[in-house]
């Protein structure tokens, strides 16, 4: 009965759906103050409420299947787009040194998921029957064959001096032994932050999704329902990101004192938000070729070095 | 499809179009290896609504060609009528011109270097360069009594004078923007993935920039000195010292930088004009009727050279006035430039001409039997309006 409770409520989907939205607003109302705007002001006190009435307004909105589009898959890809991120969530640590559903190799079932999600976006956008979705939808495939390697070289970092393959026990032994992987292994903590701005499709690398060159890529064709799940499975990515940040590399939720787990791993996991929502209004987009050739010029090697380094400390 | 090119069609309709025209890609992968331009989707007839109305009324139709370089269109038709007319502004307006003149080049080149920052995603710049481009509309606004449409000309001077007040305010706020222009030159230059989005993208050589007749900025960042201001002088701009600024790289980055410099230039010829602003009347009066003549009439509009032609047949009516908008002399330039680029490139190329689609856009009816071009008078055009209709 607990377990059902944990999984719907706390720590499971009505949390993460929650603290997707509020991610959401942080994000908008962050990158709105930097590039000195207002952001969103209207519905809640301070606009907190918009992501919510964005997506109960969408889900009221035409739902419209194009006579092109391959239908299984134009249906499939938001959903996979939502409940991916979703299943991903509870392997991740986030109430208590153990998560939801935790076994050894689970970090491998992540990755496994961060690619399928990218095939997903492939597939929807290019079986949407638009020309746009169509190009967004083979930018968003080659540019998984940039950030793969080095995503994944960084992403098994840390459990090598874990000496486990579980999320759970990777971050219960940073934060026991004070070694977060942002300290042990900097340049694998730079990695990762570029890998999930790729994966993200954030700035510099929204390539896919290029507003003023593609409209909005391979979800350009999206209305209604499935552009409403589409976009609350960006921002259950996004918390899947800063989730996987804090994790892996800040030691993840952690007694300290009397501050319970949650409250720190949620400063942890906010912080990391900060941090790709920075990032993402520094830079002007690059083109995909650019991306290609600069993940393979300096990114998987860099990744390479950090692997080296560890191998030679542990 | 002809063999293994995709079509990729941009407009009507596009994020990247402020303004709906249509562009044919055909591309091979990611590359562009030809374009087709189809132009006149918003083609709204001014020039000939201009016939039908007197020169003083033409002067509130000419100042809506362009929401953007309205001064510059007043300033060409007044210029063409006082021609006609053989009048003479006084001094005192013409250096008043000038002021309005530069202000507004000032707001055109900050509003375009958001867009452009805007096309290569880069939204930060986008967002800081609207937010100053707000001291420059407040001065318009001081100078004028209005944002957009300043409504500065009449035929034979201009209708608002300054004071100290304001003179004081315009310069106060010209620091400000000088300080921040150059701020984020320094940044442009200097910044990894601007240079990557904009250097070598776009080329469009020095040759074939004159072969294509490029004008404006587009031409000045292909390394051509060629400015209306300069080389054919108007207004009070022969008694002020400036330079044509002018670039060698013929690529995005030339364009982005000949407008930011232009933009310290125009502050400079501002400040020059109100510390040389001679004293006395700001208008002539002038009769409504005009002898039959012609006239021609350049003036250097942000985007470049804008013309004006205007023929008048004795009466208070215009007979003919013809309007040649900078974007259209650019568009040969732009095909010029998109083809070899990626897809990736083709909206910050587009901006690169600071295209302005509604100002150019003309409608020429030709007969294709007997390959002529035929001239519609207004009843010609209504009747035709509205049988068109009836069949519908």
């Amino acid at each position: 009965m607990s377990f059902i409770l944990q999984l719907l409520i706390f720590p499971g989907f009505l949390f993460i759906i929650c603290l997707a939205f509020f991610s959401e607003w942080v994000l908008r109302k962050f990158v709105a103050r930097i590039q000195s705007r207002m952001g969103p002001t209207y519905t809640g006190s301070g606009g907190i409420l918009q992501p919510f009435a964005d997506f109960i307004k969408l889900l009221g909105k035409e739902d419209i299947v194009p006579a092109f589009a391959e239908r299984t898959y134009f249906t499939l890809t938001p959903l996979l787009c939502l409940t991916l991120p979703l299943t991903a969530l509870f392997i991740l640590p986030m109430a208590g040194n153990r998560a939801l559903i935790s076994f050894e190799g689970d970090l491998i079932f992540l990755a496994f998921i961060f690619t399928t999600l990218t095939i997903m976006v492939f597939l929807g956008g290019f079986l949407s029957g638009s020309v746009f979705s169509m190009v967004g939808g083979v930018r968003a495939a080659t540019q998984l064959l940039g950030y793969e390697i080095p995503f994944l070289l960084a992403l098994f970092g840390p459990a090598i001096p874990a000496s486990s393959l579980s999320i759970s026990k990777i971050s219960t032994w940073q934060a026991q032994n004070n070694a977060w992987g942002l300290w042990t292994q900097p340049i694998g903590f730079g990695v990762l932050v570029i890998c999930l701005l790729a994966e993200l499709e954030l700035l510099p690398f929204d390539i896919p999704e290029a507003e003023t060159e593609i409209v909005a890529g391979w979800n350009v064709e999206f209305t209604g329902r499935r552009l409403a799940l589409v976009r609350l499975g960006r921002d259950v990515e996004l918390v899947l990101a800063s989730t996987i940040l804090a994790d892996i590399y800040l030691g993840g939720p952690q007694q300290v004192w009397i501050i319970p787990p949650i409250i720190i791993f949620l400063a942890k996991m906010f912080a990391c938000l900060l941090l790709l929502g920075y990032l993402k209004t520094l830079f002007a987009r690059f083109r995909i070729d650019q991306v290609l050739s600069g993940m393979w010029k300096y990114v998987i090697p860099a990744a390479m070095i950090q692997f080296i380094i560890l191998k030679l400390i542990w | 499809m002809s063999g293994s090119t995709i079509k990729v069609i941009i407009g009507p309709q596009h994020p990247a179009l402020k303004e709906p025209e249509r562009f044919i890609l055909e591309t091979e992968g990611e590359y562009v290896v030809d374009v087709k331009v189809r132009i006149g989707y918003i083609h709204r007839g001014i020039e000939k609504a201009m016939e039908n109305r007197t020169y003083l009324q033409g002067l509130y139709l000419s100042e809506r060609v362009c929401g953007i370089c309205s001064d510059a269109h007043t300033t060409c038709y007044v210029q063409g009528v006082e021609e006609l007319l053989g009048v003479e502004p006084p001094p005192r307006s013409r250096f008043i011109r000038v002021v309005v003149a530069e202000l507004e080049r000032i707001h055109s080149h900050l509003l375009w270097l958001g867009i452009a920052a805007h096309e290569i995603g880069f939204d930060t710049l986008f967002m800081y360069v609207w937010r100053d481009r707000e001291v420059v509309m407040d001065l318009l606004e001081i100078v004028s009594g209005n944002r957009v449409h300043y409504a500065t000309n009449t035929i034979g001077g201009v209708r608002r004078d300054l004071n100290d007040e304001k003179i004081h305010k315009i310069l106060k706020g010209l620091k400000t923007l000088e300080d921040r222009v150059k701020e984020y030159l320094r940044m442009i230059q200097k910044e990894q993935t601007v240079l990557k989005r904009t250097v070598n993208v776009g080329i469009l050589s020095k040759s074939d920039a004159i072969k294509y007749g490029a004008v404006g900025p587009t031409i000045r960042a292909s390394g051509v000195k060629r400015d209306v201001r300069a080389d054919d002088p108007y207004a009070a701009y022969d008694e002020i010292p400036f330079n044509v600024v002018v670039e060698d790289g013929c690529d995005c980055l030339a364009r982005i930088m000949v407008r930011g410099r232009e933009v310290l230039e125009s502050i400079h010829i501002i400040r020059e004009a109100l510390k040389k602003m001679p004293g006395g009347e700001i208008r002539v009066r002038v009769k409504p009727r005009i002898p039959p003549a012609e006239a021609l009439s350049r003036v250097e509009a942000p985007r470049g050279e804008l013309l004006y032609y205007i023929r008048s047949n004795g009466t208070d009516k215009p007979e003919r006035c013809k309007i040649r908008t900078p974007t259209l002399a650019n568009i040969p330039s732009l095909c010029k430039m998109l083809v070899g680029g990626y897809i990736a490139d083709v909206p910050i190329v587009l901006a690169g001409i600071d295209p302005c689609f509604a100002c150019m856009d003309r409608v020429l009816v030709i007969d294709r039997e007997k390959k002529e071009a035929k001239v519609w008078t207004l009843d010609m055009l209504r009747r035709y309006g509205r049988e068109w209709y009836r069949k519908r």
